[in-house]
């Protein structure tokens, strides 16, 4: 009985020692700097003449109307991207599943390419394909479904939209890649049997596929609005944040109005950030089970 | 029938439609890099033969050739030295499962809400205190941990047999040696999608390396592109090309790996 | 014999440390390989003449970057990992000089003379009184137009010379009518117009003591009005993002464009419109008590840092070449187009070419001449902010608010944001 205990005593250490170079690093480069940024969040000054100031920064931050304007935007980003992106990826997915399906390593290859570019890559075309005489302005007045080119850049909405167009672009397959793998895992029997039972795709859509899939659905959506509340490269590289602030989000303006407010760069905004994300780490711990 | 003959051409008509809008644009973008740059900004869709032209003022106003070798041996040494670590760790919070352990994974996993520029400037402080600025250490070091990759590792632990870990103990393995001989093997997919995963992000990554950077020996391919459009006068075939040529590596590893990627990710969600 | 051989070492030992000692690296921070990497080249290659033991060491870094690890060197106290010289962009100068005090090294009584240099670009270096940088690339204001379209309309170069902005929107739309070709063309959401006008009327979004100027600032109104009618009219045709732009110029679908003279660059990489193309002066405008037919847009120039252990020689550096070569000027200007704010090479014969492009029309002895008569101010330390608040204020006018409630807006939230 004693044996059996120090057995797996001694296990036990061994797995906290492979478990701990990961979290010392991740404490280090993580936890430690994100604490000093918290720090210098009470402070303003300039360089090494650091003050205390209490919640005089946070008051600023909490007065300034652009900020406001940046989350707000953030919040509709979240609240259309996510859903729409996911729902695409789920149907995709769904769709690839098939076995008989040809071409499927095309697809699933074509479809993934895309978040594999970096942002400087894209930005630059999706800024050309959109233009005023760009090709999808081109292909929507030819099929008439417009009857002037639209200005995306130039309209909060469409600026908006192109935003929302360029993310699912870039990350359905991504997500859609996900799914399919949590997809494969369903045993085809319980499709067969509810075909049998008469259901329809829909209903075998809504009813198998989606609950199963819970886990993965919720895993991808964590990821997912965590990068859209950190949102800065599209934000910034494709529309600039305008026009007129329509499209400037959190992660672009803070880093950007900072030092303009205190001379000290890293402060209460970042700390902000991570208050705003930290809704989302309540669903972690969940998720982590 | 007719209905079902009819879905079937709708889905493939519909994941054709999908697959072209995803590619589209990086197919303009190859095009483009056999283009002039007035015929680029000009909206020319079809290729050119400004091909060898662009290379040439690429290769002549840039060292091409370095900055991919550094993004690679940066992605490289990023890439090893994650599977290793997040690995081992993901392993360990799983098969030896304690409360404790599992406390300490909710709050690693917390980690992955800071913003890289919060903690952009302590980092710096830090890695130059160390004396390690300019160095490939520097910058694998910070992203070597990261609680996603943890966490992947962790879920296909989660699939491993247990079986296969008794019998192994059984005849005498050390703990270290199940890992490495057993679990490493067998999880094979799932360290090629880590390894993707990582290596994107790695290849792609452009403000850390921008800091740290102290030298134009340690340019890297994002940068070198920044610097491509940083110009009163832009020859955008020119930077089509280095866009493309920069997007080829990651292109290629995925296509190479495709199928063990999809895998992977499979294997951690069972 | 012993002490020959001593000496003889000791001679050996000396010359060598002070081989080793001597030879410096000077590490300068710039973008751009075809302008200002281009002319450090040549610089460093003038200067090792006058100095071989010095190496200049060019590190490509576009200019977001050079303030990125700029503000991030600072925060972090890292002062080592800056160069010796860096490319500081004109409208960011006098911010960067004021939150990052001791960083930039004060070149007053360094020697150069700065009288050697246009006015306007000078004043652009100077905080407190105090020169703080070596200017360099001009950004004077000209009026680019292709006489092969005004001609169709009637006109001629010589029509839009000297003239106020009343004039340029009647003639505009009189070419606008005859030949359906807009006169201009402005990446919306950009304040650059309202800005180059701004300046030709000797004023800016700050006042002499630094406070924000642009609620009741009427010469910056009057450059929103003017703005307005020019998009209104369809004069000038605005595009979303700066590639359009040059698509734009390059495609023809303009008839002209007002903007930096290093705009030329851009309109000479069409081949086809060889030939079309002059420059004149800009606009002035109507109302505005010192307005003036000069303007200057972006620009930049040689800062030194402060902590660097060879500043003394990167001083000595710029002032040959930068500040004191000629023949530096006339070595970049026919391949790069890169012109100079240096007034002594603006006599010399390169700069006096006839331009094939321009149908020979000498563009660099005019845009010197040009160059010598923008008006000076201080763009200030908040400079960016209000800049993007003016922005936000044309796009507010556009969709239809009243002009001073949109700046009124503005000033708001330049004071906001310059704090208490």
């Amino acid at each position: 009985m004693g044996q059996v205990l120090t057995l797996k005593r001694r296990q036990n250490l061994i797995g906290w020692l492979f478990i701990v170079p990961a979290s010392v690093l991740i404490f280090i480069f993580y936890f430690y700097p994100i604490v000093r940024a918290a720090l210098l969040s009470f402070q303003t000054g300039v360089g090494v003449n650091l003050q205390y100031a209490g919640l005089f920064n946070y008051q600023r931050l909490l007065a300034d109307n652009v900020l406001k304007t940046s989350i707000t935007n953030v919040f509709i980003f979240l609240i259309i991207q996510v859903p729409v992106m996911l729902t695409l990826a789920l149907i995709l997915a769904s769709l690839l599943n098939d076995p008989n399906l040809k071409f499927r390593g095309f697809f699933r290859t074509a479809l993934f390419l895309p978040c594999a570019t970096s942002l400087v890559s894209y930005a630059i075309v999706f800024r050309s394909l959109f233009a005023l005489d760009g090709l999808v302005n081109f292909v929507l007045t030819s099929l008439n479904i417009v009857e002037r080119p639209i200005n995306w850049i130039g309209n909060p909405w469409t600026a908006r939209a192109l935003i929302i167009i360029a993310l699912t672009w870039r990350w359905t397959g991504y997500n859609m890649v996900f799914y399919l793998a949590g997809l494969q895992n369903i045993d085809r029997s319980i499709y067969e049997a509810a075909l049998i039972d008469g259901a329809s795709g829909f209903t075998r859509f809504t009813r198998i596929t989606v609950p199963l899939l819970k886990p993965i659905i919720l895993l991808t959506s964590i990821m997912s609005t965590n990068g859209t509340l950190q949102l800065f490269d599209e934000t910034m590289n494709l529309t600039n944040g305008g026009p007129a602030n329509a499209t400037l989000s959190v992660s672009v303006y803070l880093p950007a109005v900072l030092p303009v407010f205190t001379k000290v760069r890293l402060c209460r905004g970042h700390l902000l950030c991570d208050l705003c994300h930290g809704g989302c780490t309540l669903f972690h711990p969940n998720e982590g089970g | 029938m007719i209905r079902r003959r009819l879905a079937n051409v709708f889905k493939y008509v519909f994941l054709f439609a999908a697959a072209l809008l995803s590619i589209f644009p990086l197919l303009w973008m190859a095009v483009s890099a056999t283009n002039s740059s007035v015929d680029v900004v000009t909206g020319r869709l079809l290729p050119g033969t400004y091909l060898l032209e662009n290379f040439r003022k690429l290769a002549e106003t840039h060292n091409i050739g370095l900055a991919m070798w550094n993004s690679f041996r940066n992605a490289l040494a990023a890439t090893a030295a994650s599977l290793v670590v997040c690995s081992i760790a993901g392993y360990g919070f799983e098969i030896y499962y304690d409360k404790g352990k599992d406390f300490l994974m909710r709050i690693l996993l917390l980690s992955m809400m800071i913003p890289f520029a919060a903690i952009m400037i302590p980092l710096f402080m830090m890695v130059g205190k160390m004396g390690l600025l300019n160095t490939t250490t520097a910058f694998v070091l910070p992203t070597v941990s990261t609680a996603f990759l943890i966490f992947l590792f962790r879920q296909s632990a989660r699939y491993f047999p247990p079986d296969i870990i008794e019998a192994a103990r059984l005849e005498g393995m050390s703990e270290l040696g199940i890992f490495f001989r057993m679990y490493v093997p067998i999880m094979r997919s799932t360290y090629v999608t880590a390894g993707i995963i990582t290596f994107m992000n790695a290849w792609n990554s452009y403000l850390w390396p921008l800091i740290i950077m102290q030298s134009k020996d340690s340019i890297v391919m994002p940068l070198l592109i920044s610097n491509l459009i940083a110009g009163y006068v832009t020859d955008y075939g020119m930077v089509m090309l280095g866009v493309t040529l920069s997007v080829l590596p990651t292109v290629i590893i995925f296509l190479l790996l495709q199928n063990s990627f999809a895998e992977g990710i499979l294997s951690s969600m069972r | 014999m012993r002490k020959t051989f001593g000496l003889c070492l000791f001679l050996i030992l000396a010359l060598t440390l002070a081989g080793v000692a001597s030879a410096t690296e000077i590490t300068v921070w710039c973008w751009d390989p075809l302008f200002n990497i281009y002319a450090m080249e040549e610089a460093a290659k003038i200067y090792a003449e006058i100095n071989p033991d010095v190496t200049i060491n060019i590190v490509e870094t576009p200019w977001d970057d050079v303030q990125t690890k700029l503000t991030t060197a600072v925060m972090a106290g890292q002062l080592d990992t800056l160069p010796d010289i860096l490319l500081m962009q004109d409208n960011a100068l006098v911010k960067n000089v004021t939150n990052y005090p001791e960083v930039f090294y004060d070149l007053t009584e360094s020697g150069i003379d700065f009288s050697q240099f246009a006015d306007f670009k000078v004043n652009h270096t100077v905080v407190d009184g105090r020169n703080f940088g070596v200017p360099f690339d001009n950004g004077a204001a000209i009026t680019a137009l292709r006489v092969d379209i005004l001609e169709q309309a009637g006109y001629t170069v010589e029509d839009f010379t000297d003239i106020t902005w009343s004039r340029f929107i009647e003639i505009g739309k009189d070419v606008l009518e005859k030949t359906g070709y807009p006169l201009l063309s402005a990446v919306s959401e950009s304040p650059d117009h309202i800005m180059v006008c701004l300046q030709s009327a000797g004023t800016w979004m700050f006042d002499e003591n630094g406070d924000v100027f642009i609620a009741d600032n009427e010469v910056l109104k009057e450059t929103v009005e003017v703005y307005v009618e020019l998009v209104k009219s369809g004069v000038l045709v605005q595009v979303p993002d700066w590639e359009q732009y040059i698509g734009t110029l390059n495609r023809g679908t303009v008839a002209g464009t007002i903007n930096g003279c290093w705009i030329i660059g851009t309109i000479v990489a069409q081949p086809e419109q060889a030939g079309n193309w002059r420059i004149t002066n800009i606009p002035r405008m109507d109302k505005a008590p010192n307005a003036t037919q000069y303007s200057n847009q972006g620009g930049s120039s040689w800062m030194v840092l402060a902590h660097s252990p060879n500043k003394d020689v990167a001083v000595d550096f710029l002032k040959h070449t930068f500040a004191g070569s000629v023949e530096l000027y006339e070595t970049i200007l026919p391949s790069s187009g890169a012109l100079a704010t240096y007034l002594p090479a603006g006599d010399s014969d390169v700069y006096n070419e006839p331009h094939p492009f321009f149908g020979g029309q000498a563009i660099y002895a005019d845009i010197t001449e040009f160059a010598a008569q923008v008006p000076k101010i201080s763009y200030g330390v908040y400079n960016y902010e209000a800049r993007d608040a003016v922005a936000m204020a044309i796009s507010q006018v556009l969709q239809g608010w009243d002009i001073d409630s949109a700046l009124r807006e503005a000033e708001e939230t330049v004071k906001f944001l310059m704090g208490p």
